[in-house]
């Protein structure tokens, strides 16, 4: 599903060179349940952008689905992500301004086949996958850190995604709540077979998953 | 994708009411200056009617209260014009020339038709020649017209209209007790200054003794010959006032009373576009350096370059949309109410050059802002908080 092959990401600036990714080569096969851990600053959030097509490698060469990325232009680049990808930030990264409705809308706004109302019936649908198709109306703002990352997760599968890329989903939550948000991408990878790579820092989150990806400073160490 | 527009600037209505508003200000002075310059262009482009190449105008003053000896004092006068080959012609006439500081005014209507308000000059039959008059309809009176109880006057084709409509005007008689008669209709007389709009001039034969006059002279004299000519003048009686002016330095005097203001009405209305541009262009930036987490977010989901460039474009074009029309709300009143007594396509025209340049300029300053807003690396974007 996903291939990586000798991926290496330099970050420049005037006066530091940080070597972030070094040499990683990693296959994440259909339907698998990846997580990555690592201490902070190892290179994992730039690993799962890489995949996600929000960065360019500074070497190497990436596939999703048999197709080689790194020639794409920015179009073909950003449609490749709307159909095949969802995000999941540790941060939420919800647009504060736009109802919950309306943020879980957004993919489907980039995708010029969906029409307004088939937008309204999957954003509905997402919501309800997640237990929240009573906070439709509300704004980021009026919820919980976990009924946000619900809204994050609504609006990652809202496209019906073949691959979910979350960052630390369960980070600034609770275990209750990290649970809750655990059993949902469990539920999306057994039910729908979406391909799912999760960066955690929670041993047990992991151990949940099918395979675990350990980074060190940069480089593949398990 | 409207919708979402008008639901995030709905959402941020208090930052955007700034904007909002200064796109309206921009819009309500563009479109005051636009109109005023079309006005006032309009009005240049109608012919004058007048031809004042090579015309003095001469103010004369005899000094004296007498009207016998001020009709002498003209004999001698007009006798002594006649001498020089170099004046072509001339026409006598009270003070009331074009473009000098005197005017004459008041209503003239004609029995059972509308009255209108117009100048007065009263100036002698030899008027067309010196001041290239040609007349539309009828002809100029003579000075032999002028005997008994009625007298021949010559109107401009606005003061024709105004009164009598399609009818022949010729032959009617104007005022209560049917004392002018209409003899001839000139197409323009815009004897103010070029800025003129059209209106309502009634010319009527001058019959008292001969003072000022006005005279067309041979392009070739030179300034030797003006001031040859004003002495010999002088050299009729020492007690004579001779004021010698060139018709064209009087009007361009009474042009400049219209191009000097609007000169600073320009550079003024200048400073407040660049005020309000750079004003734009600031809070464009500042909005659009406060979202970028948004647009890393739109990226992520799948936003191309060109979808957050129209984004942001977008919303602006809304909010000028929005400033426009309550911008137009107002601007339509002027003519609806008839504020000035304008033409309203001059408005109209008014309003549409305020409208191009509101959604150009707001187009030009969208621009940039939004083009680095699309340019934005979305792993960059998405990585500050
Ligand atoms: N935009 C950037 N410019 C320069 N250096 C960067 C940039 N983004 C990341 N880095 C560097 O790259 C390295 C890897 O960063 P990354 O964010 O991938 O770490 P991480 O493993 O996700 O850490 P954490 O667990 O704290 O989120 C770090 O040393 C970081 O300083
Ligand atoms: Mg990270």
């Amino acid at each position: 599903m996903i291939t990586l092959k000798n991926i290496e990401k330099v970050y420049r600036t005037d006066t530091i060179e940080t070597l972030a990714l070094n040499n990683i080569n990693l296959e994440v096969s259909k339907g698998e349940f990846l997580s990555i851990m690592g201490p902070s600053g190892c290179g994992k959030s730039t690993l799962l952008n890489i995949m996600g097509l929000l960065d360019e490698p500074t070497k190497g060469g990436i596939q999703i689905d048999n197709q080689s990325i790194t020639s794409f232009a920015d179009k073909k680049l950003s449609a490749f992500r709307n159909q095949k990808i969802g995000f999941i930030f540790q941060s939420y990264h919800l647009i504060n301004d736009l109802s919950v409705l309306d943020n879980v809308e957004l993919p489907l706004l980039y995708r010029p086949s969906v029409s307004a109302s088939e937008r309204r019936d999957l954003a509905t649908k997402a919501l309800e996958k997640v237990g929240l198709s009573n906070r439709m109306k509300h704004y980021p703002t009026q919820l919980s850190g976990g009924q946000r990352q619900r809204v994050a997760i609504a609006r990652a599968i809202v496209g019906n995604p073949s691959i979910i890329l979350a960052d630390e989903p369960t980070g600034n939550l609770d275990s209750n709540m990290g649970n809750e948000i655990m059993e949902i991408l469990e539920n999306l990878n057994k039910s729908d077979g979406t391909t799912i790579v999760m960066v955690t820092h929670d041993e047990n989150m992991a151990k949940r998953t099918h395979r675990l990806v350990r980074l060190f400073d940069g480089s593949q160490v398990a | 994708m409207i919708q979402h527009l008008f639901k995030l600037i709905w959402k941020r209505r208090k930052s955007n009411f700034l904007i909002m508003l200064e796109i309206f200000v921009a819009f309500i002075i563009l479109f005051a200056v636009a109109s005023l310059s079309t006005y006032l262009v309009r009005n240049y482009n109608q012919p004058s009617g007048i031809n004042i190449d090579n015309v003095w105008t001469v103010y004369v003053n005899y000094n004296s209260l007498s009207d016998s000896l001020n009709r002498q004092n003209g004999e001698l006068l007009e006798q002594k014009l006649k001498t020089f080959k170099e004046i072509k012609a001339y026409t006598f006439g009270h003070e009331t020339f074009p473009y000098g500081n005197s005017h004459s005014q008041g209503d003239v209507g004609a029995k059972g038709k509308p009255s209108v308000n117009c100048s007065f000059v009263s100036i002698d039959e030899n008027a067309p020649s010196v001041l290239g008059l040609e007349l539309a309809q009828g002809e100029w009176f003579k000075n032999t017209d002028t005997v008994g109880r009625v007298t021949p006057v010559v109107i401009t084709q606005y003061m024709k209209e105004k009164i009598f409509g399609d009818e022949n005007p010729i032959g009617q008689f104007l005022g209560t007790e049917n004392r002018q008669k209409v003899v001839g209709v000139l197409a323009n007389f815009k004897q103010f200054s070029d800025f003129d709009e059209l209106s309502g001039t009634l010319i009527s034969p001058f019959r008292d003794a001969k003072t000022s006059f006005m005279a067309r002279v041979d392009p070739s004299v030179s300034a030797e010959f003006e001031a040859q000519f004003a002495k010999s003048l002088r050299q009729i009686n020492k007690d004579w006032n001779i004021e010698i002016l060139h018709t064209s330095d009087m009007k361009a005097d009474k042009n400049s009373m219209y191009t000097i203001p609007l000169t600073i009405v320009f550079i003024v209305c200048g400073f407040l576009i660049v005020n309000v541009v750079l004003g734009l262009f600031g809070v464009l930036f500042q909005n659009i350096a406060r979202r970028r987490n948004e647009i890393g977010v739109r990226r992520a989901m799948g936003a191309t370059q060109s979808h957050i460039l129209s984004h942001f474009i977008g919303e602006m074009l809304v909010l000028a949309t929005f400033a426009i029309g309550l911008g137009l709300f107002f601007a339509i009143q002027f003519p609806l109410l008839n504020v000035f007594d304008i033409e309203n396509s001059t408005y109209l025209l008014g309003i549409l050059v305020a409208v191009v340049v509101i959604y150009s300029l707001v187009i030009i300053c969208a621009w940039l802002p939004s083009r680095q807003a699309s340019t934005l690396h979305p792993a960059i974007a998405l990585h500050e908080e």
